[in-house]
């Protein structure tokens, strides 16, 4: 079952985002989501549709901020930049996630 | 807090932004579209899938509001929507739900606010929860349980008492009044000085009555009622001071009572001292009622034995009566019975208005179960559209609280038409039973009767809002696959359904037996021989000539004589007669009477004592079984004789010839000798037994009675006209006479019954609803069922199945609901039925008959609304009921 799909863990997709948008500069909704689902490499079965709401609640952060723009097929469509208080975010996010998986590493492999 | 504010920015801009995210939504399953269709899908392919990734559009949007504003804001919203749109879809559905409610709740908000401004609501007077009224029981006297209190008794208690911080001694009378010519009877309340400051009246204008007033002989003062103050005055500031003339005494007007002030049952419109005299007090003159306040935190009890204390000091301090010794006082068996003054208002009163409380209760459960019938039918008719929805991604916590919400907002607003309802029901209460209901004053829609039908109706509501939650909140499949389709006709479909059927006409039930055996109660108590004869035609009226108006005791008696003779001349009269008081009367008088040939230690067992003129059981149509009658010439020569009942002449001498001639009296030697035998009379009640009664003529060498009733017997009784002939009668012998209490033998009767009647008129029309309400059950789950199964029973036809077989299919179903419901009903009734024991008369609480004839008709009814439907249902053309998609 090498194709198996994980969820993606709750409260990580707002990272996911920053850590894209930070990566990949500014993106549309479609792009955004597809893009995190190749850097899985379509091993995160993302729901597409869950997207929007965590968006919304980075914009009200000021993490992310949204502009339109035209996608490469010249389609009208929202653009998502992260903010400098995003990136800092990020840091922070990123920091704690390191420690929490690295804990979490250590108990797993402790106890093993 | 940024995000806070943010949040509160997007809430203004809800529009603009749901607008946004659906372009946003589309742009993005455009893209997908695109790029699945690039990677070598179909258009249409690549659409769906592009869906399926994106998971639930509705969904995604709904998350996107939760997130962004205040979720229970925008929800409140939604459901108002939703609420609106369910009304305008169904609006028939709503109207008979609310109506149904409001005949529930209308009919227990009534009842309830009776129960509250009687039973509950404090009396008007401050911490009422302190005022007592004071009673003896004196089983020498046969008074039973509230026996009054004498001057002795007052003083010795006002004196010695611990636990009472005051107490009063009261009295009501009628006296007469003259203002403009033609004198007017008004009832008095004569009270001790003390009794008014212990209950915390204060005077409106002026002053109450005070010590000095309350003096034997102090000057004559009067303090008014304040609707006597504006009937008789107009309300005028300068009534204090004037003077009023109370029988044929001038009185001067000292004081306003309040608008507030009410005394127990009477309706007093003078307030006069009793000016008891200390010096010439003796230990009888039992004729007044006690009330008093305790000290705070003292309990009936520690007041019951402070007074059992008190009783041997009475005796003490008092001289007893003359001719009585202190062996026959002992004997009077005097013990205290202190208890709330507020049972003085509610009496027995209590227990029925509780059992129509809960008689209303059962109406309202029936339109409960009502309600949840029709909202589970509505529920399911929409179980497709559920589906849909929450296929869709819909919240389920969304979907019941739409389906809640629906139901709370039909609940109150079938409350709010209950309440008025209710308010409607509780002013015909008040007209068609003042006599049955004390307190009708207090009684209406207050805020307390207000809150709990506000409860009463949330809880309803969300109750039977519940049902379809619980049996349609979850997904269901099967809908989704039938479409809009009602589901599979499964055995245990309906039984949701059923069991309120069942319910409701074991509760119907009930309802119809209580209501029955109560009705039977009123023909028993209507056919029961009260021992008088055509109480229509005999008119009753008192007179009362106090010593103000004949101050010569000896002419009372003469007066009395003249006035019956004067009467008897009134065209149309048959026969007068007159006695100190009148079957089923408040006032009755008991004392000790002893039997020469059955000497007994001490006083013997109290008993009900008439003084009687001539003409009396004449009048009343009273038979005289053996013996002869009091004439006025006994009268007049002061003839020791007596008469008594047939019991009492039974209970002693087996048969009433051989009573005559024995020798009875209220004192032993002083002997009267028994020279007639009268019918036994229902003197307590039509549904209460004869009691024993001794009949002594009205005056004798001791006493004679200066307030007497006149029963006169002619076919014009209770006519207007007549009553001023009668009038003009006694006014022939002493114009400063008033009638009072004017009122017909068959008046008296049914203010008797009130209670009964009132009791049977309630629970006829409860009892009426639950039936009605019953049979619209049973009606609607028939015709529900009946169109469920059409494509059923067209197939069956189709495959030669006959009307008469669709009928009786449809019929069992209906029968064996009602029989079922009957079945419980009768256990449910077996249980309840005793309760209302207390009011019953003639029948006993599981009376067969009753039983049997109300479960019959109910069940017959039942069937006749089942056989409607199914003869409809049977009549159906195959073709059609199989093309009907259902």
């Amino acid at each position: 079952m090498a194709q198996e799909r994980t969820d993606v863990l709750y409260g990580t997709l707002a990272l996911l985002i920053l850590k894209t948008l930070d990566s990949m500069g500014p993106l549309h909704g479609y792009a955004l989501a597809r893009r995190i689902e190749q850097i899985s490499k379509d091993q995160i079965a993302l729901n597409q549709g869950t997207l929007y709401p965590a968006l919304r609640k980075l914009q009200h952060n000021a993490w992310i901020s949204a502009k339109e723009g035209e996608t490469d097929t010249g389609r009208q469509a929202k653009f998502y930049a992260i903010t400098k208080s995003g990136r800092a975010q990020l840091e922070a996010e990123t920091a704690n996630w390191d420690r929490a998986t690295s804990i979490v590493a250590r108990f797993v492999k402790g106890l093993s | 807090m940024r995000a806070l504010f943010a949040r509160l920015i997007d809430t203004f801009r809800r529009r603009t932004l749901d607008r946004e995210l659906e372009q946003e939504i589309a742009t993005h399953l455009d893209l997908a579209a695109a790029d699945m269709q690039a990677r070598g899908m179909n258009a249409e392919a690549a659409q769906r899938a592009a869906l399926r990734h994106f998971g639930g559009v509705a969904r995604a949007q709904e998350t996107d509001r939760e997130v962004r504003g205040f979720a229970a804001l925008d929800a409140v919203q939604a459901i108002a929507r939703s609420v609106q749109r369910g009304f305008r879809r169904n609006p028939g559905t709503t109207v008979v739900v609310i109506v149904t409610l409001a005949l529930g709740i209308g009919a227990t908000t009534a009842v309830f606010s009776v129960v509250n401004g009687v039973l509950l609501k404090p009396l008007p007077f401050p911490e009422a929860a302190r005022l007592v009224a004071l009673y003896h029981r004196l089983p020498g006297f046969g008074s039973g349980d509230t026996g009054p209190q004498s001057p002795a008794t007052y003083f010795t208690y006002r004196d010695q008492g611990r636990v009472f911080e005051d107490l009063g001694l009261w009295t009501t009378a009628n006296v007469s009044v003259s203002r403009t010519g033609e004198p007017e009877e008004v009832q008095a309340l004569r009270l001790t000085e003390g009794t008014l400051p212990l209950l915390g009246v204060h005077a409106h204008r002026g002053r109450l009555i005070q010590k000095e007033d309350d003096v034997d002989g102090a000057p004559n003062r009067v303090v008014l009622t304040h609707g006597y103050w504006q009937r008789s005055f107009g309300g005028t500031e300068d009534v204090i001071g004037q003077s009023l003339t109370i029988n044929t005494a001038p009185y001067e007007i000292i004081g306003v009572l309040p608008a507030s002030f009410r005394w127990l049952n009477t309706t007093p419109d003078v307030v006069l001292p009793l000016r008891l005299a200390r010096t010439t007090t003796v230990g009888g003159n039992f004729g007044f009622r006690g009330v008093g306040r305790l000290k705070p935190g003292v309990t009936i009890a520690q007041a019951n034995d402070d007074i059992a204390r008190m009783i041997p000091l009475v005796t003490e301090q008092f001289p007893l009566d003359t001719g009585v010794t202190p062996e026959m006082w002992k004997s009077i068996g005097m013990t205290p019975n202190v208890r709330p003054l507020s049972e003085d208002v509610t009496g027995n009163l209590s227990r029925p208005l509780w059992i129509l409380l809960g008689m209303a209760v059962i109406v309202l459960l029936i339109a409960w179960t009502n309600v949840a019938n029709l909202l589970l039918v509505r529920a399911e008719a929409r179980q497709g559209e559920l589906a849909v929805r929450q296929a869709l991604g819909a919240d389920r916590r969304r979907i019941a609280g739409e389906l809640l919400s629906e139901s709370v907002t039909m609940g109150l607003a079938g409350g709010a038409l209950g309440v008025v309802c209710a308010a409607v029901g509780v002013a015909l209460l008040q007209r068609m039973a003042p006599t049955a209901l004390p307190r009708a004053a207090d009684i209406g829609i207050d805020v307390i009767v207000l809150l709990v039908t506000l409860t009463v109706s949330i809880v309803a509501s969300l109750l039977f809002g519940l049902l379809p939650v619980l049996k349609f909140g979850a997904p269901n499949i099967a809908a989704l696959k039938e479409a809009g389709r009602s589901t599979s006709d499964a055995p245990g479909r309906h039984r949701t359904r059923n069991a309120l059927v069942v319910t409701q006409i074991a509760l119907a039930l009930v309802l119809l037996i209580v209501s029955g055996l109560m009705g039977r109660t009123f023909v028993a108590m209507r056919q029961v021989a009260p021992g008088y004869a055509g109480p229509a035609e005999v008119q009753t009226f008192s007179i009362a000539l106090p010593v103000a108006v004949v101050r010569d005791p000896t002419r009372v008696t003469p007066i009395y004589e003249q006035i019956a003779e004067r009467l008897t001349q009134v065209p149309g009269v048959a026969t007068v007669g007159l006695a100190n008081n009148l079957p089923m009367d408040a006032s009755q008088v008991f004392g000790p009477v002893f039997v020469e040939d059955h000497p007994v230690e001490g006083a013997g067992p109290g008993r009900r004592v008439k003084s009687i003129g001539a003409g009396y059981l004449e009048a009343m149509g009273t038979p005289i079984v053996a013996g002869r009658t009091i004439t006025w010439t006994d009268i007049r020569q002061l003839t020791p004789v007596a008469l008594v009942s047939e019991n009492f002449a039974r209970e002693y001498w087996q048969e009433p010839t051989r009573a005559l001639g024995k020798r009875i009296g209220g004192l032993p030697g002083k002997w009267y000798e028994i020279v007639g035998v009268a019918g036994n009379v229902r003197e307590v009640g039509l549904n209460q037994p004869a009691p024993t009664v001794v009949f002594m003529p009205m005056a004798n060498r001791d006493f004679m009675l200066r307030t007497m009733s006149y029963v006169v017997r002619s076919n014009r009784a209770g006519s207007p006209g007549f009553l001023r002939e009668l009038q003009q009668a006694v006014w022939s012998v002493n114009p400063n006479v008033p009638l009072a209490k004017p009122r017909t033998l068959e008046e008296i009767q049914a203010a008797s019954m009130s209670q009964t009647s009132f009791a049977l008129v309630m629970l006829a029309v409860a009892a009426c609803v639950a039936l009605l309400l019953a049979l619209v059950g049973v009606y609607s789950v028939v015709s529900y069922i009946a169109a469920g199964r059409t494509h059923e029973i067209g197939i069956r036809m189709a495959l030669g199945a006959q009307g008469r077989d669709v009928r009786a299919l449809l019929l069992r179903h209906g029968l064996s609901l009602s029989l079922v419901g009957v079945a419980v009903g009768i256990g449910a009734a077996l249980l309840v039925t005793p309760v209302t024991s207390q009011l019953l008369y003639g029948v006993g609480p599981m009376d067969p008959l009753t039983y049997g004839a109300v479960a019959i008709a109910l069940g017959a009814v039942t069937v006749l609304a089942s056989y409607l439907p199914a003869r409809r249902a049977a009549r159906a053309q195959p073709l059609r009921s199989l093309r009907s998609t259902p």
